[in-house]
């Protein structure tokens, strides 16, 4: 079976208040190109092992540039500039842990 | 077992450098309070034998260094820790930054119990601000 959902756990406050540490969500495979404003699971550019969630803050000529929702807590693009759009696995759907707060992430 | 581990899932970070979690401005405090007192010792020797006079040489030593010290842990705070998005809510910052730093140099080169005073002062208030951006 083509597995197209991926279930993730985030670590880190960098897309606070959308996402919280400890957040379960669900990604969906993009079947198509990202857009500016999804919150998506991407490899981290200088260590491809580790995936990375961020907000594309713009799409660019040069590439997509991330960013966390919550600036002074985060990583992205202005620290290691652009990244490949194709590199980016896939778009977070919803969360699904803890209850209470699930739903659908935009 | 919480019933979401039934599937085990990716982890993914959403998160700032591992670094980030490990600046703290106690070196810089400990570095300046380090200067203080090398000054309020260095201005209570007396002494003209050479145990007092190794004391007060040393003594001098260790309040270059920590002045030194204090500079580079005060740096790596300003150059590393701090982002742009701080600069916002303290416009000040690198003001503050520049004059502690200047301190630093001043108590490296000088004997000056007011300057030391004023350097714990200014990592101080640097410290309120870093833990402030920690709330």
């Amino acid at each position: 079976m083509f597995v197209s959902l991926i279930p993730v756990v985030v670590r880190g406050d960098s897309m606070e208040p959308t996402l919280r540490d400890g957040d379960r969500v669900v990604v969906r495979r993009l079947g198509r190109a990202p857009r500016a404003g999804e919150v998506v699971l991407v490899p981290d550019p200088r260590l491809p092992a580790r995936s990375l969630l961020k907000r594309i803050a713009a799409i660019r000529p040069d590439g997509a540039l991330l960013a966390g929702d919550r600036p002074e807590h985060s990583t992205d693009s202005r620290q290691f500039g652009p990244v490949d759009p194709g590199s980016i696995e896939g778009r977070v759907l919803f969360r699904y842990a803890p209850l209470r707060r699930a739903g659908r992430i935009r | 077992m919480a019933w979401h581990d039934l599937v085990r899932p990716r982890v993914a970070y959403a998160h700032c450098d591992i670094p980030c979690g490990i600046y703290d401005p106690a070196a810089a405090k400990t570095a300046a309070d380090t200067v203080a007192k090398m000054v309020e010792k260095i201005q209570g020797f007396s002494g003209t034998d050479e145990a007092s006079r190794n004391n007060f040489v040393r003594s001098v030593a260790v309040k270059e260094e920590h002045a030194q010290i204090c500079k580079r842990e005060l740096l790596i705070l300003w150059t590393d820790y701090f982002k742009p998005e701080h600069l916002t809510k303290y416009p000040n910052l690198h003001d503050t930054f520049w004059k502690a730093a200047k301190l630093c140099s001043k108590n490296k080169q000088n004997v000056d119990a007011k300057a030391a005073a004023e350097l714990q002062t200014a990592v101080k208030e640097i410290s309120d601000i870093f833990w402030a951006t920690k709330k």
